[in-house]
């Protein structure tokens, strides 16, 4: 890190153009992308999803995915021209001199083999190492990358491994023939804030050592930050700007690059609870649930008061999404309550009544899955109109173009399409507009934002706080996102393991003392400083970020 | 060496070169690896092989080009929606489709196609083709083609009303296991595994040996054994889309089963369920013609190929290709069958492998 | 390796289960006889006397429970009563042709097995490329033709027109195992042909649903030659469905027999089946029915249970 040691050009790849296939045609999906890349130097590559930078992460290892090809310019690595090189010659680079490690890697471990055998399998294909010589080399490196019990990890099945350990384990194997290049194509999206940082650590330290020039490809600014020399922004298969790491913080010049900077920037004022004694729209109390015999609530218990956001915070398997799920009754508790507005609702859904299902909607985090693909948005829209209001023929149309007006689409546009056809923000609008039509008082929000790009995030919780204002509805915010939390939320909840470990209004939640895992989860967000995790890392002490956060 | 060995490996030789030269691996291979099976079948088979390798490649290029024109065909006279969707249809598919086709005009027409009635005795037993018997005559000395003609009409037509009912039966069934869930579906489920672990054939024995032969029995059982594999092709399709969000939404709203089924999943359901029907055709073809085969099917004097099959055996010990012509109709149905399904399975996989 | 055992376990028990309601299947379907089984053999024409003979000899005076106990306890140890037209016993009527039937699968399936997996593997490397294509629409044209199709064409061919092969496949006890094999030949391989082309499209469909996983684009990424990301990668996460794949054509070569027995006249069950349902001779048909069962579900069990034994996260629990 810090300075190139030297100038030597280890990748450069000009005016490179690659097409995918669909719908019987090919499309240009990069536009004559340049990249250069020297040794020992770490590039990022960002933008949001769609940008291509995957699909340049790959070509620059000479390969493509089926249903895509590389269809002009050319990507030369150390003076060797990859777009005309035999697939044989290029085979032989892959896994020896330029290696790559995946978004997944639960998923991209092979099941049926050790992590040791999948790891020495190229220092044995390429003859580098004898079998024992690579097996004690993995294991050197499993200590390198403060693997726990490395000589014996690697002797177990990828099943047998949390996802932390196996995302490092990953980046063991790219490195198990010191390759001059490593692809890092968004190692750390699949993981928790709290496992990211030890393995963003690890990755940053063993190619530091080596000396590994790497392309790091992810869409999170703040991550980016913490691991490049040199930030290159793209923008649907174009590049949008390039600079050092810290002038691309300091001072973007393109528009496009400033707006992602500032995406973070919406804030609006904390409410506080109503002082006339109305009761809470919802009451969860004392809720404990479980999945046949696995306990996963306990003793949850929070309150939401009309007009307000409470965010829902914690990591995956934390409990979240089961507590909407007891709220809907979808899944009814072992013990405790649902009140609304001072009621006590049936615990399952096929009990309550329709206006009590009406009064509670939800907004779900994919839209793909939320919209039936073979319904006409009218219908998806106009459905719950239908079904509460009693709605026909122009009423029913006139109500839809409202609903569709309120969530900011043109009802001319979109009244007679289908949900294929919309982007992610459309259809999570629709999603919104569904929730609405049901004229809720209350709607859950299920990471509604966090499948969605940063820009496009921004709008829908800028539609979300205008809604709220306008119809005087309450939110539950599920998020894992604790930049969200910060900008909409107004009470804030944190869950671990089930339980609710602390509770409070937002200011209070962001300003210590906290809770000792609220703190962890806190400290864990990485943050656009380039220095951020190097202090961390330093108040934490190197010795405590392996097991640590994974207790 | 005679001419037309010859020209025979001159013809392929030189379109080898060609594909080779124009840089069509494909056909090169697909040409040269041709040239050398030729090599090794004309040393052992003599000049008859090759004369027997020169009509099959005829024959596929017959075939071929029905398709290709058939293909374009339809692409006029249809929709512009259906046309694009045509528009990728490998040759195999219309052939298939062409074949269906033909069938089917031959099934509805079938009076007025025929040259004489399904019964009517014309000559004497086993009489050799002539003008007015294109096929012969078969045991009893009734006119072959005219009864293939019938054929197409009662096989088919049986087999199809027999694949309709398991569907209905099947696909209600699983829709409403997927929807309700719960005991509903546990029950049909291992109701479906006892029925689908005795052998069809077996099953249908049973069943025929008990009942008699009689055309509703076939129909009835035949739809019982096969209605469980298709619930169990329904189940796991709607079990995909009831995970949905929009189902979990919908439920949520207060909706019904049968609003449920009718609105959310079907429409998510219809083509891996059009192609089961395909596949499900073809099982139930060839179920109720192996036991037409046995003499436990379609009774006579009904006319239809399986049964004909049985009946024109005997010819075979003389070299005679009667016998063969009601199998290979039956064989040449459900290839078309399934070359479309084929197709249609690619295209709803989302064109991987 | 407990929760493996126990997961063997219940399978077993559900096997074991699901035999006993397809005995009482096959029981009772018989009861449902419109008036009872004598009168159902005897006809119409028979008079009172002789049905009451017939009835008491089948001791139909019993009710249905305690008859069908007796029969499963029977037929647990090898005994399916009398035949209703020859007086034969039926475990005799079937013993001998049951070994030859499963002779002729066996035959079948020694070659069949092998052939296919290793075609299923070649296709899935060459996936696309022209050798592919053929593959595809010959392997389609062979499932889809009747058992009887092949086999006649399979006659006209190899026993009629060159004689190669005898078209009727006449074994008896004596014979030499070489002229065994020699004269079921051409049965052996119509199934052959069916089944291969149904095992072959199935195991290349195991492999290429596989090709689209991360841990397969990793291989590649690593450098691995393709026959190596099929064989060494995609293939030991392919043995649960390639195994259930056999497993289920093994069943089907059960059924496909019945037709291939009756076009080349070959002496197994299959052919005693067919008489027996045309001459409604009920112990007979049921006897056949339930040995045909138990050796489907007994295939569908093995199948199950190889696919647990192969499945790593089964065998090395956390």
């Amino acid at each position: 890190m810090g300075m190139l040691k030297d100038k030597d050009v280890l990748l450069k790849i000009r005016d490179l153009h690659i097409e995918g296939y669909s719908d019987e045609e090919w499309i240009e999906i990069v536009h004559g992308v340049d990249l250069t890349l020297h040794r020992g130097e770490v590039l990022g590559l960002i933008g949001e999803s769609g940008a291509g930078k995957s699909t340049i992460g790959l070509a620059a290892m000479g390969f493509a995915r089926d249903g895509c090809r590389i269809s002009g310019g050319s990507v030369e690595f150390d003076g060797m021209e990859l777009t005309t090189t035999p697939k044989s010659d290029l085979r032989a680079l892959r896994g020896s001199r330029i290696a790559y490690v995946a978004q997944s890697a639960a998923a991209s471990f092979n099941p049926a083999h050790k992590i040791i055998e999948q790891h020495i399998e190229a220092p044995l294909h390429y003859r580098i190492q004898k079998r024992v010589e690579a097996q004690e080399d993995a294991m050197a490196l499993y200590e390198r990358l403060r693997l726990p019990n490395p000589r014996e990890i690697g002797f177990r099945y990828p099943h047998q491994v949390s996802g932390g350990q196996l995302q490092r384990a990953m980046t063991a194997m790219a490195m198990a023939c010191r390759p001059d290049l490593i692809i890092f194509d968004e190692p750390t999206t699949a993981l928790d804030v709290t496992t990211q940082i030890e393995v963003l650590a690890a990755i940053r330290d063993i190619v530091d050592q080596f000396n590994t020039a790497a392309i790091y490809i992810t869409h999170d600014l703040a991550v980016v930050a913490q691991m490049a020399d040199t930030i290159k922004v793209l923008l649907k298969g174009n590049e949008v700007e390039e600079a050092p790491t810290e002038q691309m913080l300091e001072s973007p010049e393109d528009d496009y690059t400033k707006s992602l900077w500032a995406v973070r920037s919406f804030k609006r004022e904390q409410k506080s609870r109503p002082t006339d004694g109305s009761p809470p729209v919802v009451s969860v109390q004392d809720v404990d649930a479980a999945y046949g015999e696995t306990k996963v609530l306990e003793d949850v218990s929070f309150d939401i008061y009309p007009g307000m956001t409470v965010a829902v915070v914690g990591e995956s398997g934390s409990g979240k999404s089961t507590t909407a799920r007891c709220i809907t009754g979808l899944l009814p508790p072992l013990k405790g309550k649902i009140l609304f507005n001072g009621e006590e609702m049936p615990p399952r859904y096929q009990d309550r009544s329709w206006e009590q299902l009406r009064q509670v909607q939800m907004i779900y985090q994919m839209a793909d899955t939320a919209l039936n693909p073979k319904v006409r948005i009218s219908d998806i829209i106009g459905r719950p109109a239908e079904f509460y209001g009693g709605l026909k023929g122009t009423e029913l149309k006139s109500r839809v173009d409202e609903l569709l007006d309120l969530i900011e689409l043109d009802p001319k546009k979109f009244y007679n399409r289908y949900p294929p056809e919309l982007s992610g923000g459309q259809k999570q609008r629709i999603g919104i507009a569904r929730a609405l039509a049901a004229e809720p008082q209350f709607i859950i929000c299920d990471e509604v934002t966090s499948a969605l790009d940063q820009l496009v995030a921004e709008g829908i919780l800028r539609l979300l706080d205008k809604l709220q204002d306008e119809l005087n509805l309450a939110y539950m915010f599920i998020t894992h996102d604790l930049a969200t939390v910060r900008s909409i939320a107004d009470e804030v909840v944190v869950m671990q393991q089930g339980r609710v470990v602390e509770q409070g209004p937002k200011d209070a939640m962001f300003r210590p003392p906290h809770h000792p895992y609220t703190d962890l989860l806190l400290s864990s967000v990485p943050e656009m400083d380039p220095n951020w995790l190097t202090t961390l890392l330093e108040e934490r002490g190197v010795d405590n970020i392996g097991e640590a956060a994974e207790v | 060496m005679n001419m037309f060995v010859l020209g025979y490996y001159a013809f392929l030789i030189g379109l080898s070169c060609l594909a080779a030269y124009y840089n069509k691996r494909s056909a090169f291979l697909l040409l040269f690896s041709l040239t050398l099976a030729s090599f090794v079948l004309g040393i052992v088979g003599g000049e008859s092989a090759l004369h027997a390798i020169a009509a099959s490649a005829a024959i596929l290029a017959l075939a071929a080009g029905t398709s290709y024109a058939f293909r374009e065909f339809l692409v006029m006279i249809t929709p512009h929606e259906t046309a694009r969707e045509l528009r990728t249809a490998p040759l195999t598919a219309s052939f298939g489709m062409f074949v269906i086709f033909t069938y089917a005009i031959a099934g509805v027409f079938a009076p007025i196609i025929a040259p004489f009635g399904e019964g009517e005795v014309i000559a004497g037993a086993f009489a050799p083709a002539d003008d007015t018997m294109l096929l012969g005559a078969d045991q009893l000395g009734r006119d072959m083609f005219s009864r293939i003609i019938y054929g197409a009409r009662n096989s088919v037509g049986l087999a199809l009303i027999a694949t309709m009912l398991a569907f209905i039966m099947g696909a209600a069934a699983g829709m409403l296991a997927a929807t309700r869930g719960g005991w509903l579906d546990q029950f049909l489920g291992r109701f479906a595994d006892v029925i689908m672990s005795v052998p069809s054939l077996i099953f249908s024995l049973l069943m025929l040996s008990i009942f008699g032969t009689n055309l509703a029995v076939i129909v009835i059982v035949v739809a019982v054994i096969y209605a469980p594999r298709v619930f169990r092709l329904t189940r796991a399709v709607a079990g995909n889309v009831v995970v949905m969000d929009y189902i979990e939404a919908a439920k949520l709203r207060g909706e019904g089963t049968w609003y449920l089924i009718r609105k959310e999943i079907l429409p998510n359901s219809t083509a891996p369920l059009i192609a089961e029907f395909g596949l499900e055709f073809c099982f139930v073809f060839l179920l109720i013609a192996g036991l037409s085969f046995l003499g436990l099917g379609i009774q006579p004097p009904t006319a239809d190929w399986g049964s004909m099959v049985r009946e024109n055996a005997t010819l075979i010990s003389f070299g005679e290709l009667t016998p063969l012509i009601p199998a290979a109709a039956i064989a040449l149905l459900t290839v078309s069958v399934n070359f479309v399904v084929d197709w249609m399975l690619y295209r709803s996989s989302g064109l991987k492998g | 390796m407990g929760d493996v055992l126990k997961l063997v376990a219940k399978r077993l028990g559900l096997g074991l289960v699901t035999l006993l309601v397809v005995s009482i299947l096959i029981f009772f379907a018989v009861e449902l006889l419109p008036g009872d089984i004598a009168q159902a053999v005897l006809g119409q024409s028979a008079t009172e006397e002789t049905v009451q003979a017939m009835r008491e000899q089948l001791g139909l005076d019993r009710a249905a429970p305690i008859r069908y106990l007796d029969w499963l306890a029977g037929a647990v140890q090898g005994d399916f009563g009398v035949s209703l037209v020859s007086g034969e016993r039926v475990s005799e009527a079937i013993g001998g042709r049951f070994a030859n039937t499963l002779f002729l699968a066996a035959y079948a399936a020694v070659i069949a097995v092998p052939i296919a997996i290793i075609l299923g593997i070649a296709v899935a490397l060459f996936r696309n490329s022209i050798f592919d294509r053929v593959a595809n629409v010959l392997t389609l044209t062979s499932i889809s033709s009747p058992e009887f199709f092949l086999g006649y064409v399979l006659i006209l061919f190899f026993a009629v027109r060159s004689s190669m092969f005898p078209a009727i496949a006449s074994i008896s006890d004596g014979m030499s195992f070489g002229d065994l094999l020699y004269r079921s030949f051409l049965p052996a391989l119509t199934l052959v042909l069916v089944v291969v082309a149904h095992m072959m499209r199935m195991t290349r469909a195991a492999i290429i649903n596989l090709l689209a996983s991360p841990y397969i684009e990793m291989a590649r990424l690593k450098g691995a030659p393709p026959w190596k990301v099929i064989v060494h990668h995609a293939l030991p996460n392919a043995w649960a469905p390639i195994i259930n794949v056999v497993a289920l054509n093994l069943a089907y070569l059960i059924t496909g027999v019945v037709l291939v027995e009756v076009v080349f006249v070959y002496p197994g069950v299959g052919q005693l089946l067919v008489d027996a349902v045309s001459k409604r001779d009920f112990p007979i048909v049921q006897a056949c029915c339930l040995v045909f069962a138990a050796t489907f579900i007994l295939l569908n069990l093995a199948a199950d249970v190889g696919a647990i034994l192969t499945n790593p996260r089964l065998r090395h629990p956390k």
